[in-house]
């Protein structure tokens, strides 16, 4: 029996008076890689974002390793956490953004070797080391002193894939880490984030690749409106859902696929 | 005409002891400025109004009245109001960053917003403090982009700086003017005290290009 991972325990999220984010309850287990889907709007960017608190939310826990993230439970009730903790905790997981957002100033090993440095007082010779086992990982040995803006999206975001394992996170979160790429640029961020799954990191991934979805995660979590609606296997969602509103979205999804 | 004169009777050193001056005047009151600008802009940046509502006032008070108004109300003022003995170029090195400080806070603020608000997302999902991630990540690629502004504003501020002969500060302007008191050769002393004002500037604005090219990304719009 595996051990959870993250925790999210009766998450409330609103933007003034529109309930973004309602009740949601969710488990991750060690090792599990959760893929999250839904209609545009239907907050998974959100709920994802919330996981380390870059999102903030009104109301719930979430626990990541054994340990209260965002916000914390105070006398019975949910309260923000100390910023400082806040930070502390977010080292342990580690983000990948729809836009890469690498430091533009900073060189490519830099990028990666800033964080370690900076946060966990590494010296510059093991950051330097890691880095370059990093680069290895994902395949761009040969671009570490080269300046972000001259990658291209792929090699952008494996960089900033790298960039997020330097930290040692126990916890990775993908949000539409290919969505702003170009169509042949897909494939090899997909396959970095598939060898990253298979060496047990714990992955939450928000995506539009229903295929790589499929292939990918071990559980599949359909949200609508705000709710999780539905939640399973990739074969029970993909193939044999259970909610009638599943079935809508997920039909609708792999018939768009046909047209293009 | 008679431009030989400047370089006679130690009219030259007279002159450049007065253009030493500006530059230094300048220089001190640019680095005020610069201070006094990104507490202006934080102060517009923060979540807490009383800090929005300072800076908006500073703001609005040191960028809408003349520097010369300003140069003489510390100077003159001070004095009258709280018996604060002022000395001329104290005050106006002061007056020079406060004023430019108004305008170097627009640059500030305009450079840090105009870093793509990913970058802060970023560096808070690493683990970076608002604090940190502001020094290490944002400021350094807003600096760049405050570089040509900035240039600009310290050209302003010596140009400027000639106003601080009206508070008796013995820089380049007020020389010139002495040692026309002197010898009366109007044209020849104020042409080549321009001259002077354009060499300065230009030598300036070579350093800014300069460290533009240096602090290149690849990501600018060029």
């Amino acid at each position: 029996m595996s051990r959870k991972m993250i925790e999210i325990h009766d998450l409330e999220k609103f933007y003034g008076a529109h309930h973004v984010l309602k009740k949601i309850n969710l488990d991750v287990e060690e090792g599990e890689v959760v893929v999250i889907i839904g209609p545009s709007g239907s907050g998974k960017s959100t709920l994802l974002r919330s996981i380390n608190y870059l999102e903030e939310y009104q109301d719930g826990t979430i626990i990541i390793d054994g340990e209260y993230i965002g916000r914390t439970m105070k006398n019975g009730k949910s309260v923000p956490m100390e910023e400082k903790k806040l930070n502390a905790m977010r080292q342990k997981v580690g983000m990948v953004f729809q836009s890469f957002n690498l430091f533009g100033h900073k060189t490519v090993i830099q990028n990666i070797m800033m964080a370690p440095m900076d946060l966990k007082k590494e010296n510059r010779a093991d950051a330097r080391e890691e880095a370059e086992e990093l680069l290895r990982k994902v395949g761009l040995p040969q671009k570490a002193n080269v300046m972000p803006s001259s990658l291209s999206g792929g090699q952008k975001q494996r960089i900033a894939i790298a960039r997020a394992l330097a930290m040692k996170p126990k916890v990775m979160l993908f949000d539409e880490p290919t969505s702003a790429l170009d169509p042949e640029m897909v494939g090899e961020v997909l396959k970095v984030m598939k060898e990253l799954a298979k060496s047990g990191m714990t992955m939450v991934i928000v995506t539009h690749e229903m295929n790589f979805a499929k292939s990918i995660a071990d559980k599949v979590v359909v949200l609508e409106e705000g709710s999780i609606i539905e939640q399973g296997p990739p074969e029970q969602i993909f193939d044999h859902p259970q909610n009638e509103r599943t079935k809508a979205f997920v039909n609708m999804v792999f018939t768009k696929d046909v047209v293009e | 005409m008679d431009f030989l004169v400047v370089f006679r009777n130690g009219n030259f050193s007279f002159l450049m002891t007065g253009l030493a001056a500006t530059v230094f005047y300048t220089i001190t009151g640019f680095v005020l400025s610069m201070l006094i600008g990104l507490i202006v802009a934080f102060g517009q940046l923060s979540k807490k109004k009383v800090c929005r509502t300072v800076a908006e006032i500073y703001l609005s008070w040191f960028r809408s009245t003349p520097l010369l108004v300003q140069l003489v109300l510390i100077y003159y003022g001070l004095p009258i109001l709280f018996h604060i003995d002022t000395k001329d170029w104290v005050c106006g090195i002061i007056a020079l960053g406060m004023y430019s400080g108004a305008y170097v806070s627009q640059v500030i603020r305009g450079a840090i917003v105009s870093i793509d608000k990913g970058q802060m997302e970023a560096g808070r999902s690493l683990g970076y403090s608002q604090g940190q991630t502001m020094r290490k990540i944002v400021l350094p690629q807003a600096f760049r982009r405050m570089l040509a502004p900035l240039t600009n504003e310290l050209i302003s501020l010596t140009k400027n700086s000639s106003l601080l002969s009206c508070i008796t500060v013995a820089e380049l302007f007020r020389q010139a003017n002495t040692l026309i008191a002197k010898n009366f050769k109007t044209m020849e002393v104020y042409i080549f005290v321009a001259i002077l004002y354009y060499i300065l500037n230009n030598i300036f604005g070579v350093i800014g290009k300069v460290l533009e090219k240096k602090l290149r990304t690849g990501e600018e719009l060029e």
